[in-house]
């Protein structure tokens, strides 16, 4: 992902209004042409593009035509404009979050089984919920790649004399709200500045990746049904949020940084652990080397980690080409197989063999924080919501007065409860 | 036509009368199958014929899809749009985002436009002292209007920064708290405007500067022969001399600033809590992010027929005062 390469990650995105030219240019004569779009601009695209170079080896036959486009709502608005004429590439990443919003519109075609078999996937390469959630009216419609949840990274050198390390060098279980306060403490008190990183200011995402995943574990639940008001828990989403402006409390967490200041804070030894994305990974291991990670805490009693899954779909094609469509799952299948070096990046890859195998059980951190992809807690599955959306972006906004203490919780929730039904009263684009 | 007559008569040899009428009516003759044959050869069109193309096909033909498409419930992603008469209208007027984004954009346009005016007349009047090393202060005035809004908001954004940026740095190392000028919803717009200003204001310092140096000298010669003080030269001559250009540069930053969209959407994308949200960034997330292109339509028709008003007042306006 993109967003975090530079912080100010947002600015990035007026390049992609004019990067979308490319991807139709490079098509040689030899073998056949498969183009995919991806949004993979950050510390992660440079390893997709070696997992893209070790399958044009593997597939001689096939010609492989990688686009990047920045991430975020300018990526869905191309996509959906380019499936809309009929043009579109042969595949593309989209988040899970997002299918169901694309795919009752007709813009995407579903995944043949059998075909996918022939490339050596199936079904039980998947855990079931992941698998679940790529379905449209029971066909199969997103190839998931990876799960890649909102985790923790934290600074074995600052969280080892803050007595947070188990002998053998994991974080310790934090299993309530004023357990991970207290953690917080501790490492401010290490640091002399702050313990956490966390930042959210200006930014369409991470306010909500952090309440979101929270609210899932308060075991809430909520209905997001289009005409009707929104059914959500207003009691647990208010708790959720005093806690988060209570860690916001300029010593477990300073109340003021963006999601580039956090990283430096991070970076620079100020605070002792980050809550941000998997993808963060091989950016803060150039660091902070002995890097280590683990799931978000479960503070609220169920487990539930925010994430979301990058996964192929097939856009619609107005003349699809029979040889190109099988030399595209040919394509896919075998990056799919390269999970264990997708798993350089930091995202959890989505074949149960792939994570299961010792190779990557020896990977750290990323073995300590796999299980996240077990509880991840996606967008609610409506339209308007998942990653890069405008609803995430209107939570963000809400949430932030609160979080920077110039509002109170309540107020928050209650303008959140009045856009999602806005949303929610909206009528879907179909 | 009359120029050509006057050369003609110009021409003519006084000395000898006769031979001139004729040579008077053959040139009157010449002129006349000129004009004929300018008024009636067709080659003009062909000049014209690439612009007219263009104009057609990417200002008009857009504009009436865009009233038709206004008229449907068309969306990014749906291929058989239906009419739906004035529906979208008749949501848009009742939809509360459209006012209060229309109201954020007329704070902007009010709250820089004004700056936008005074500050590059200030500037301009500076340079104009002759202060040492004009091409200097010009140069730097100017140049960061010469700067892409990307660029722009990337320093400003980083300037901005509420934790390490310059100004809280600054603010810190007075003694005063940080302020969250993109996150909090009463800075966020001062701190665009603020960006903006710095931005285009140089636009304007050079209408100005040129504007200054067309004012006759002998205006201020008089006035000093006549005892008026520099103060007095200012209000007297210089400002007045500058209506007509503050006329244009007020409509052409009206104009300007009821469009923008690059960088709010940059610097905040429309936050915090929508309170720096104008309304052409609402119906860019209603058209391109939500993929409501009809409903997104019609809005854009309601501001376009404010912008109509507004620039027709200030053409009959205008029109008086000249």
């Amino acid at each position: 992902m993109l967003q975090g390469a530079l912080g100010a990650g947002t600015l990035l995105s007026a390049g992609a209004l004019s990067s979308c030219a490319g991807s139709v240019a490079s098509a040689t004569s030899s073998g056949t042409l498969v183009r995919i779009w991806d949004l993979l601009g950050g510390s992660d695209g440079q390893i997709m593009g070696e997992i893209v170079d070790g399958v044009r080896e593997e597939l001689p036959h096939v010609t492989i035509d990688r686009t990047t486009l920045a991430w975020g709502a300018p990526y869905y608005t191309k996509l959906a404009m380019a499936s809309t004429g009929g043009r579109a590439p042969e595949a593309a990443v989209m988040h899970l979050s997002r299918l169901i919003g694309y795919a009752p519109g007709g813009l995407l075609e579903p995944f043949d089984l059998d075909l996918l078999e022939q490339v050596g996937i199936t079904e039980s390469d998947f855990p079931a919920a992941l698998w679940e959630r790529a379905l449209f009216q029971d066909e199969l419609y997103a190839l998931p790649l990876d799960t890649h949840p909102f985790i923790t990274f934290y600074n074995p050198a600052i969280a080892e004399p803050a007595g947070l390390l188990n002998p053998d060098g994991t974080l310790v279980e934090i299993d309530n709200p004023d357990a991970l306060l207290d953690a917080g403490r501790a490492m401010a008190e290490v640091t002399g500045a702050q313990g956490f990183s966390y930042g959210y200011l200006s930014d369409a995402a991470q306010g909500w990746r952090m309440f979101w995943g929270l609210y899932g574990q308060t075991g809430a639940g909520y209905d997001f049904t289009p005409g009707r008001p929104v059914d959500f828990d207003d009691g647990a989403a208010v708790e959720v949020l005093e806690f988060m402006q209570s860690m916001l409390d300029g010593t477990v967490a300073a109340n003021n940084s963006d999601y580039g200041g956090a990283i430096a804070n991070f970076s620079t030894e100020q605070t002792g652990l980050i809550f941000s994305g998997v993808w963060e990974k091989t950016s803060l291991q150039g660091s902070i080397p002995d890097l280590g990670g683990a799931t978000v805490p479960i503070i609220f009693g169920t487990p539930a980690a925010f994430g979301d899954s990058h996964s192929y779909v097939l856009p619609r094609q107005l003349v699809a080409n029979q040889e190109r469509r099988e030399a595209t799952y040919e394509v896919l299948g075998a990056i799919l197989k390269r999970g264990l070096r997708w798993a350089d990046a930091g995202h959890i890859p989505s074949l149960i063999p792939v994570v299961e195998s010792s190779e990557y059980q020896d990977l750290v951190p990323q073995r300590n924080y796999a299980q996240a992809a077990e509880w991840i807690f996606l967008d609610p599955p409506v339209w308007f919501a998942g990653s890069g959306s405008d609803f995430q972006n209107r939570m963000c906004q809400a949430m932030q007065t609160a979080l920077q203490g110039l509002g109170t919780a309540q107020d928050a929730v209650d303008t959140m409860i009045g856009e999602m039904n806005t949303f929610l009263e909206t009528p879907a684009p179909a | 036509m009359s120029a050509t007559t006057s050369d003609a008569t110009a021409a003519t040899p006084s000395s000898a009368p006769s031979a001139g009428r004729k040579d008077l009516r053959r040139s009157l003759r010449d002129a006349e199958r000129r004009a004929e044959q300018l008024h009636s050869g067709r080659s003009g069109y062909w000049f014209i014929l690439p612009f007219a193309v263009v104009f057609l096909v990417f200002l008009v033909w857009p504009i009436i899809y865009g009233i038709w498409m206004s008229l449907t419930d068309r969306t990014l992603i749906g291929t058989s749009p239906g009419f739906v008469g004035l529906a979208n209208f008749i949501e848009a007027f009742g939809d509360a985002q459209v006012w209060q984004t229309l109201w954020q954009t007329v704070l902007f346009t009010l709250g820089s436009t004004i700056p936008l005016i005074l500050v590059a007349m200030v500037m301009a009047l500076l340079v104009f002292t002759g202060l040492p090393g004009q091409w200097l202060w010009r140069f730097a005035f100017f140049a960061s209007f010469l700067l892409p809004v990307a660029v722009v908001t990337q320093i400003w954004a980083w300037m901005y920064q509420p934790d390490l940026g310059l100004f809280n740095t600054w603010l810190g190392a007075l003694g005063i708290d940080p302020v969250g000028w993109l996150t909090d919803p009463n800075w966020a717009m001062i701190a665009i405007i603020a960006a903006t200003v710095w931005w285009t204001v140089g636009f304007n310092f050079l209408l100005y500067l040129a504007a200054l140096q067309a004012i006759p000298e002998h205006l201020y010669e008089a006035a000093a022969i006549d005892g008026a003080g520099a103060w007095r030269r200012l209000f007297s001559i210089t400002i007045p001399q500058l209506g007509r250009t503050t006329w244009l540069v007020l409509a052409l930053q009206l104009l300007a600033s009821l469009k923008v969209f690059d960088q709010i959407y940059l610097l905040t994308a429309g936050g915090p809590n929508g309170s720096t949200r104008s309304i052409l960034l609402y119906i860019y997330d209603t058209g391109f992010v939500n993929y409501r292109l009809g409903y997104a339509s019609a809005i854009s028709y309601i501001f376009f027929a404010l912008i109509v008003i507004l620039s027709l007042t200030r053409f009959f306006g205008g029109r008086k005062e000249a």
